[in-house]
């Protein structure tokens, strides 16, 4: 019973979406716009109601064999895996089109279907009006359908579809308003940085392939290589993973991406894509498991992100840059605690951050929305004054974003930290005092974005340009979202106390087994809670006292502050090493060899073609005896050559 | 066989030929330009009777007749052209009827 | 040659006879200037064809050739050269082109190389002395032949007259329209010749 229930919820969940998008795009323009928005909402919504039943499939499953614990059979194959047809067959290499229910992958389900049924409702009051809405709505669907068959996916081949066709979408949408130069560019730099990753992750699916014949999970988590093929697969998809994910060195499109509408950036630039990178760490941990170095490394990309990205924000003027920075900082946050081993952890804070982050997104999305598209927040002084109900859901969103008990952000970035001090090595306290700085950091940006945009007198910008939508703040579509993903952030962080109450670890363990050496004391937790909080506060004093009071200056720093605002110089020296040499390297093709070799071959031809044409016209004179004569002189020299022959 | 051998023969169908082909290819006149295709056919036939006395074989025979009938057939439909042409007033010369041109 | 009996040496007068005209009268269609001569200098040649093809054996289509070709084809001409009126074109006029001396070339050749591979076989195959039956060119013989072993050459040479047929019916009319339009602009001519006369 719990079997069909899953399979039949995966289906569905998988298939509503996609039907969406057909259905849209086939019907095309013979719709009213607002059609095209409800029916994807609507497909959404049955998505989130299959996943919902496939959750309640695995939970009984899960409550039959909950016993397993201390019966000698393996719990890691709880998860039904249902394949639709065998796809790709080539000798002993099959692949079938399979989907997988499984505790993770319900959970994954869950959380994207939900938060994309919320931003997609949110999207119609946000697009409306836009002249080509069907077309946003049918990539929007067809991203749901892309993210959730990654999330689905039953062995390595259909998680990497769905990888690359999340990065279509996003292609897709970041650059949907393609009139925008400055659009087309940022999707480009996307997918070409996102293709990168997508390599590294094939040459690491070859190695598995080379040694295995199969893609399947349990096959290829199951095997066991020599170290130097575990290091190279654990290395593509950690590199695949840093691609998706935004991490650096590959983090230079995310802030970029935020020339898409303000929805794209909160469902694929902060909710669900770019989380996908933490999925596959959880979801292939056998792999990394067994390259324990690697992993180890991929915590360390995430500590240094979250560092270095949470400084660049304190710079950005762009309210959506902020976010975007933001974004990449709490996905470093999500690759430590993968990487050192505590995936519940880092799932926990995946499903808190897609609520707080979606949340501010849209939030700042309904503050630009009201004030003329505009995003400089320097301009949007005091408009929280205008839009009460926008700040105190920006403030919930903030709250929570910063790790302030009760919110949901305090539960799921402490037992991450907390994990770094349970490691115990040298390497575990670096980690656990980034995590901790992070902390302060998160606390700066963002209350210096809150003080300098929300409270305080409109500024004249504001007041020039704001104006209700029908006497409220925002569409009736927009405010709703905002609101039950603001109740969410508020207390989505309840579903998990690591020390004594954790039934998301629990939930997870079939699938996804917290390490040992990264489950944290409950003395570690509470301690590291505590300093967390304090440099949460700490970073949201030093906001107030800069920005909202003015107590104390901005510090000056010419070079530092330009080092910040240059991002790290990150995306000059990729235009240095990559973009410049292939640029010299196409013009000096172009010139060299395709203007005069390729292009001129082909007038060439053509040339040559009617000289020829012109030379041979001059044999149709017309004339009958010119014809009979080459007839009779042809003849006889066919004569001849028989005679010599004989 | 009586006479010259069938080799005589066939020389003098090939003189007949000869002879017609160069009436094909100097004269300007269509009519005369047929009649000396007329010639070119009969040398083939003279060709063909001459061989099959020779073998023994009625197929060349069959063969003369068959090409007898050919050349009448072609000869109608090139008299139907001429007759057309003169209607139309057209000058009767084969150098200056060149328009069908490739 | 000396041992010929009288017989063969009546063939052989025969032969020279007919050779003789049938290639003169040859030259003759090709060289009149007047096509009304060279039809009847087609005649000849057809008539010394018909003696030599009786030499031959083949009786039917010594007939048949008198018969389709002296009696049809080249009445056929005869007309049409007498609606078309007088035209005289001498033979080489325009002068040595190239055009005539490839002709004499290639003819030339052909002749040649036609002779050259007659005169290589005449020791050999063409040597044996064949003999045939009585029957052989009868008309009989030639009926039973064409219409038992050579029936498809039979049905397709006669829809290749059937086709000439319709062909030729076609060429000749559904110009009347034209002949209207085309007499009016010659009516004008002689006018004006009989003008320029005056």
């Amino acid at each position: 019973m719990s079997g069909t229930a899953m399979t039949a919820g995966a289906w569905l969940c998988l298939l509503a979406p996609l039907a969406a998008t057909v259905l849209i795009a086939l019907v095309g323009t013979r719709i009213p716009r607002v059609a095209a928005g409800w029916l994807s909402t609507l497909s959404t919504f049955v998505a989130f109601g299959g996943a919902v039943w496939a959750f309640l499939g695995v939970h009984s499953q899960h409550r039959i064999a909950h016993g397993c614990l201390l019966s000698t059979t393996s719990c890691t194959d709880r998860g039904e895996l249902t394949t639709a047809w065998t796809w790709l067959q080539a000798g002993s290499f099959h692949v079938g089109l399979q989907l997988l229910v499984d505790p993770l992958s319900s959970v994954m389900m869950l959380i994207v279907s939900g938060v994309s049924a919320l931003i997609i409702l949110y999207s119609i009051g946000y697009m409306d009006g836009d002249d080509e809405e069907r077309r946003y709505f049918a990539y929007m669907s067809f991203f749901v359908f892309s993210m959730l068959l990654l999330v689905e996916g039953g062995n390595l081949l259909m998680l990497l579809i769905g990888w690359g066709l999340v990065g279509l979408s996003s292609y897709l949408l970041i650059g949907f308003w393609h009139e925008r130069p400055s659009a087309v560019a940022a999707a480009k730099k996307a997918f070409v940085m996102n293709a990168f990753g997508d390599a590294t992750m094939a040459l690491a699916f070859f190695v598995l392939i080379a040694h295995t014949h199969s893609l399947a999970f349990a096959t290829d988590f199951g095997v066991h290589l020599s170290p130097a093929a575990q290091n190279l697969v654990a290395l593509g998809l950690l590199g695949g993973a840093v691609a998706k994910s935004a991490q650096i060195p590959l983090q230079t499109w995310l802030p970029d991406a935020m020339e898409g509408p303000t929805p794209v950036s909160a469902l694929i630039h902060a909710a669900t894509m770019v989380t996908a990178g933490v999925y596959l760490i959880a979801r292939a941990h056998p792999l990394f498991e067994q390259a324990r170095t690697v992993e180890l490394v991929a915590a360390g990309t995430g500590a240094l992100t979250l560092l270095v990205t949470g400084l660049i924000a304190l710079v950005q003027t762009d309210i959506k840059r902020v976010i975007a920075y933001s974004t990449m900082s709490q996905i470093g946050y999500m690759f430590l605690g993968a990487g050192m081993g505590a995936y519940a952890s880092g799932i926990f804070h995946l499903l808190t951050h897609a609520f707080f982050k979606a949340l501010l997104f849209m939030a700042a999305g309904l503050a630009i929305h009201a004030v003329a598209a505009e995003q400089d927040i320097r301009k949007l002084r005091g408009v929280g004054r205008l839009m009460p109900y926008t700040k105190w859901c920006f403030l919930a969103g903030a709250l929570a974003l910063v790790g302030i008990p009760p919110f949901s952000g305090f539960f799921s970035k402490d037992s991450i930290i907390a994990s770094a001090a349970a490691l115990g090595t040298w390497y575990g306290w670096v980690l656990w005092v980034c995590g901790v700085t992070g902390a302060f950091l998160t606390g700066l940006y963002t209350f210096r974005l809150w003080f300098l945009v929300f409270p305080g007198e409109p500024s004249p910008f504001v007041r020039e340009h704001f104006h209700r939508h029908h006497g409220r703040e925002g569409a009736l579509t927009m405010l709703v979202p905002v609101g039950v993903l603001a109740v969410l952030a508020t207390g989505g962080g309840w579903l998990q106390w690591s020390a004594g109450w954790h039934p998301l670890t629990d939930w997870l363990e079939p699938a996804a087994q917290t390490l040992a050496v990264a489950a944290p004391t409950n003395t570690q937790e509470y301690f590291t809670s505590a300093a967390t909080v304090l440099a949460g506060v700490a970073g949201i004093a030093v906001a107030w006292a800069v920005y909202a009071e003015r107590r104390l200056p901005i510090p000056a720093a010419p070079a530092w502050r330009r080092l910040l605002e240059q991002k790290f110089y990150f995306d000059a020296l990729y235009d240095r090493l990559f973009y410049a040499p292939a640029a010299a390297l196409a013009a000096s093709l172009r010139r060299e060899f395709e203007e005069p070799v390729v292009l001129q071959t082909g007038t060439d031809i053509g040339d040559t073609t009617l000289e020829t044409g012109g030379v041979v016209r001059r044999l149709q004179t017309g004339l009958l005896r010119t014809y009979v004569l080459l007839l009779a002189a042809g003849a006889a020299v066919v004569v001849l050559a028989f005679l010599i022959a004989r | 066989m009586l006479g010259p051998g069938v080799a005589w023969y066939v020389a003098v169908a090939a003189c007949l030929f000869g002879v017609g082909a160069l009436g094909v290819l100097v004269r300007r006149n269509p009519l005369i330009v047929l009649l000396s295709l007329e010639l070119m056919l009969n040398g083939g036939n003279l060709a063909l009777i001459a061989l099959s006395r020779h073998w023994h074989n009625g197929a060349g025979q069959i063969f003369a007749l068959a090409v007898m009938a050919v050349a009448a057939s072609e000869v109608c439909v090139g008299l139907g052209l001429v007759v057309a042409l003169n209607r139309r007033r057209l000058s009767l010369d084969v150098d200056t009827l060149s328009e069908l041109r490739g | 040659m000396l041992a010929v009996s009288a017989g063969d040496a009546l063939v052989w007068a025969v032969w020279v006879i007919a050779a003789f005209s049938c290639l003169g009268a040859g030259v003759a269609v090709v060289s009149f200037a007047n096509p009304f001569y060279s039809a009847l200098a087609l005649i000849g040649n057809l008539a010394s064809l018909a003696v030599m093809y009786l030499l031959l054996n083949a009786e039917f289509v010594a007939a048949a050739q008198v018969l389709v070709y002296a009696g049809a084809v080249v009445v056929m001409f005869l007309f049409v050269i007498a609606y078309v009126g007088p035209r005289r074109e001498p033979p080489w006029s325009g002068g040595p082109s190239w055009q005539t001396v490839g002709a004499v070339g290639a003819a030339g050749a052909l002749l040649v190389e036609i002779v050259v591979a007659v005169g290589l076989q005449a020791t050999g195959s063409l040597a044996h002395d064949g003999r045939v039956g009585a029957a052989f060119g009868t008309p009989a013989w030639v009926g039973r032949v064409f219409l038992v072993d050579h029936l498809l050459a039979f049905e397709i040479t006669s829809i290749v007259l059937l086709v000439a047929a319709v062909g030729g019916v076609i060429l000749g009319s559904h110009t009347r329209r034209l002949d209207a339009a085309a007499a009016q602009p010659a009516r004008r001519e002689p006018q004006r010749g009989v003008e320029a006369v005056r």
